[in-house]
């Protein structure tokens, strides 16, 4: 016998066989991943991708697990960005991001949209690569507000960064693994 | 031009090209990859013998367990826009007191990179 209980009336149609009521697994809301010794406000070290060797501060854990990040963009060139904990490495100096308002900012920020999707097209589907008129118009609104909210972001965090001797410096430079390092003695 | 990606659907930069002018980055540890994991007469190469540098113990080797590792070699042919290929596996766990690790590789390593340098990267950081 299914085990749930029926929400809908049953009318004078019968099932002729017994049918299996397919089981739902009981989906909890989806937990982002567990914040390993990392605190809004750290620096972090990234490992891998454009940006690897960067130092950026770490401003929020987003719903899907990722980390938010940021370089401050004009520091180290490092845009709000998303990324995986297990490719960073946290430092020990911290920034005070009391003024910093990520809240706004969610996965749905770096959704690619259509227009992105398109934008390599060759061959082929150059012609689906070309933008309509509203779809240029809409692209370069879309920069303008996400360099809106960069800069919205990164003015506060740049003044506290201005504050501490040797922070700006500290997050411009990249980290890099040298003759004599050994990585599994360091501190970070 | 950025560097092309290599494996997996995840972008992985493994030759920088230089659009940057200062000097470039390493994030990746050397380990020479000095043989397969055997007996005198038989040997497994599922198993690849690494030595990372700077690595002389079974505790300092801890750190690196788990940690991806590439081979890099260049062939003839363009694929993917380059000419540079990679084999990429873990570092799965440890062998011997001194240090030296073993590795398991999404394809055999071949005999060729016997004595060639391997990378061993920084992630997955399970701190």
């Amino acid at each position: 016998m299914p085990a749930k209980k029926r929400t809908t009336r049953i009318g004078n149609w019968y099932k002729s066989d017994d049918e299996k009521v397919h089981f739902v697994r009981r989906r909890k809301a989806p937990r982002p991943s567990q914040l390993r010794k990392i605190s809004p406000g750290q620096v972090l070290i990234l490992l891998a991708g454009r940006f690897q060797g960067k130092r950026v501060v770490f401003l929020k854990q987003l719903k899907s697990g990722l980390l938010l990040v940021t370089g401050p963009f004009k520091i180290n060139g490092v845009p709000l960005k998303r990324v995986n904990q297990a490719y960073v490495i946290p430092t020990s100096t911290k920034v005070d991001i009391k003024g910093v308002d990520a809240s706004k900012i969610e996965d749905e920020y770096f959704k690619r949209t259509e227009a992105q999707r398109r934008k390599n097209e060759k061959g082929f589907w150059a012609k689906r690569g070309e933008l309509t008129e509203e779809q240029q118009v809409a692209e370069k609104k879309r920069l303008d507000e996400k360099r809106k909210t960069q800069k919205s972001i990164d003015d506060a965090l740049v003044a506290t960064i201005r504050k501490t001797s040797l922070l700006k410096q500290y997050l411009g430079a990249r980290f890099s693994i040298g003759k004599t390092t050994r990585p599994h003695d360091l501190i970070f | 031009m950025k560097s092309e990606q290599q494996q997996k659907g995840v972008t992985k930069t493994v030759k920088k090209v230089k659009v940057n002018k200062k000097a470039p980055v390493r994030l990746w540890v050397k380990a020479v990859f000095t043989g397969f994991r055997r007996s005198k007469v038989q040997q497994n190469e599922n198993q690849a013998l690494l030595k990372i540098q700077h690595v002389d113990d079974v505790s300092s080797s801890r750190f690196y367990w788990g940690k991806r590792v590439a081979y890099i070699y260049k062939a003839h042919s363009l694929k993917n826009n380059t000419k540079f290929r990679t084999i990429w596996g873990r570092v799965s766990r440890s062998h011997g007191s001194n240090g030296i690790v073993i590795a398991r590789f999404n394809k055999n390593l071949p005999p060729r990179a016997i004595g060639s340098t391997l990378r061993v990267f920084l992630y997955p950081n399970r701190a």
